[in-house]
């Protein structure tokens, strides 16, 4: 059976900066299945950034495939695409990119509302996701009245909204002190052991990565290596 | 996204930003205040114009000597008006030697559709009651006919009838102020040192002075017998057009005129207030575009507002992208913003220009249409509202279509 959740293959991703075109990714070829926690490591330039990107449907390869679910994003229309994404997919930022201006129940709710979900059962998970998360006192507090490693884990808990295959993680502690950072690396492996979630952490931080079971390395827009650091131990 | 929660989104958008949405929305208020203030004086002076003009009666025309701009407010039948002035041989020349006489009542007589005739004669005179004098109008007329002539109401007492010869009915302010204190049924007062007794007070706000025209002739200084200032005749209500035609053909006829050296002015209420009606729509209309040219500015404000917002919100509108929001759904949530301002706007606006026309008759008591107060419709307030939701949405469009085609990448990367 094809476990197969995310496949690129020969991907391509080209960036015009005036006459001279800067290529990101170079023909990368991946294969991620369903269940896995994968860390994409690299230095900044490397590509990770633009992997991340086309992970998460944000944006389309200059050449080659990628596809979700084996559906090719290419070919997905704008408003197919953002509900794919919004279904398929959980973000979690560095920044955290939580609403400013929303409460944090608010925050977790708003992915459920663009899908339309009913809004009684949005509010019931939008309530029960912020318990797991541990923020069950906290859920009419706007952002700036949360630290950094609430705020990061209201993030976690709109990630997984709307109850999404993937959750994809861009330096997920990379804006936390070294206790909170390991809290809410936590959660997320938590998560995936409990949940059964693909886990993507994109990083530079050799010490998050170590806690996949495959770390994928780039460099200058190429996989340099893909290293399996357990087998399933789930 | 729903329709519902993103009139909720919308409407947090315009909470949160509070001071710009609300400099935003005075914009509007202004030019809503301005149209709605101007359609409801205009209406106002319209219906005083009505009351005023209307309660002379749609069948009463009015024939009077001379043929001069100053004459008659509004001569009929322009093209001969204009004609007249500009032919030059003096519409004053004419004016001092024509007079209106009795064989012109015969000649108006004979017209079918005439059905009474009231010749008119009037001037100033000096009155006094309980030792204060003063000038005021006094009009001679047939007491036969008058009666049923004339819209004004009686009040108190009664109006002048066939046999009466020392009395007189007077007009509303005449008698509840003029002379400091009011003058009621059967007192006397004195006209040019003759003595007459007041049997009607008119229910109008007017100083005037009515008497039966023989006594006139006695009071007034220069008029002659059987010469009238006026004619005023009433007519069948659906015949107006013809019979003004044909009062003027048959007299032109009768005293040997022709359109170059026409001597009388036929003239009707109804014609009268049309004209002033006319004067009131243009002046109104032009009004109205001054006031909808601030609104377009409001407008202009509301699209810079939303293309600030747009550009402020740009990190958010990725985040929205990257967890599924669809073009269509960031687009609606703008969109809904704009036409929100614009409804507040709107609300806001038709409150203060009600607030502005209702201040308005004190502002401008001296002006007699002024008097007449201000009349909000209803209709002028949905269409101020959907003008300025319109203007609201059609503000935001092409900010919200910019919004709504953000790449989430770039949004996402925007700081």
């Amino acid at each position: 059976m094809d476990r197969s959740v995310l496949k690129f293959e020969d991907v391509w991703k080209i960036y015009g900066m005036g006459e001279i075109e800067v290529p990101a990714l170079k023909g990368v070829s991946v294969q991620i299945n369903q269940g896995d926690f994968i860390a994409i490591i690299g230095a900044s330039g490397s590509g990770k950034s633009t992997m991340m990107n086309l992970i998460g449907c944000l944006d389309t390869p200059s050449k080659g495939s990628v596809y979700l679910k084996s559906k090719n994003i290419s070919k997905l229309g704008e408003s197919d695409l953002a509900a794919f994404r919004g279904k398929t997919i959980g973000f979690i930022f560095q920044q955290y990119n939580l609403i400013p201006s929303m409460t944090a129940l608010e925050n977790v709710l708003l992915p459920m509302e663009f899908l339309e979900y009913n809004s009684e059962e949005s509010l019931s998970r939008a309530n029960q996701l912020l318990r797991t998360v541990g923020l069950a006192d906290k859920i009419n507090n706007r952002p700036g009245q949360l630290s950094g490693g609430q705020q990061q884990r209201v993030a976690i808990a709109r990630s997984l909204a709307c109850d999404p295959e993937i959750i994809l993680a861009d330096e997920p502690t990379g804006s936390l002190d070294s206790v909170t950072g390991k809290e809410v690396l936590q959660i997320l492996i938590k998560l995936w052991k409990e949940q059964g979630k693909t886990l993507i952490i994109v990083t530079h931080d050799i010490n998050i990565a170590k806690n996949a079971e495959t770390i994928i390395e780039l460099k200058d827009g190429q996989i340099t290596s893909i290293s399996k650091l357990r087998g399933k131990s789930k | 996204m729903k329709p519902g929660k993103c009139f909720k989104h919308a409407f947090a958008m315009v909470l949160h930003s509070k001071l710009r949405s609300w400099l935003t929305i005075i914009g509007i208020v202004i030019g809503v205040a301005a149209v709605v203030a101007i359609v409801s004086i205009g209406e106002g002076m319209q219906r005083s114009l009505n009351e005023r003009l209307g309660g002379l009666g749609a069948d009463i025309i009015t024939i009077s000597p001379g043929f001069s701009k100053g004459s008659n407010m509004v001569a009929l039948r322009g093209g001969v008006h204009m004609h007249g002035t500009e032919g030059g041989s003096g519409p004053q020349a004419t004016e001092n030697e024509a007079v209106l006489t009795r064989s012109d009542v015969q000649v108006l007589r004979g017209i079918p559709d005439i059905l009474q005739i009231d010749p008119n004669i009037r001037g100033n005179v000096e009155v006094s009651y309980l030792g204060k004098t003063g000038t005021v109008s006094i009009t001679g007329v047939d007491q036969r006919v008058w009666p049923r002539i004339t819209t004004s109401k009686v009040k108190e007492g009664r109006t002048l009838d066939p046999t009466d010869q020392n009395v007189i009915v007077i007009g509303g302010r005449l008698a509840s102020s003029y002379f400091g204190q009011p003058i009621g049924i059967n007192k006397i007062i004195t006209i040019e040192g003759s003595a007459y007794r007041v049997v009607g007070i008119l229910e109008d706000q007017s100083n005037q002075i009515y008497i039966p025209i023989m006594m006139a002739y006695q009071i007034l200084e220069g008029k002659k017998t059987d010469q009238y200032d006026s004619i005023s005749v009433k007519i069948r209500e659906d015949r107006l057009d013809e019979t003004i035609a044909e009062i003027e053909s048959r007299l032109m006829t009768s005293r040997h005129l022709t359109e170059k050296n026409k001597d009388f002015s036929v003239t009707s209420s109804k014609q009268l207030q049309q004209t002033m009606s006319e004067t009131l729509n243009s002046m109104s209309a032009f009004l109205i575009a001054i006031a909808a040219v601030s609104l377009i500015v409001g407008a202009v404000g509301i699209a810079n507002t939303m293309f600030t917002s747009v550009l402020e919100k740009t990190k958010q509108i990725g985040i929205m992208k990257a967890i599924g929001a669809r073009n269509r759904d960031i687009m609606l949530i703008f969109l809904t913003n704009s036409a929100l301002i614009g409804l507040v706007g709107g609300v806001l606006g038709v409150i203060a220009g009600i607030m502005l026309s209702s201040a308005m008759p004190a502002l401008m008591g001296s002006l007699p249409l002024g008097r007449g107060g201000t009349a909000i419709s209803m209709s002028s307030v949905i269409m101020a509202l959907s003008v300025s939701i319109t203007v609201g949405i059609a503000a935001g469009l092409i900010p919200a279509y910019q919004a709504s085609r953000l790449k989430p990448v770039d949004a996402l990367r925007y700081e």
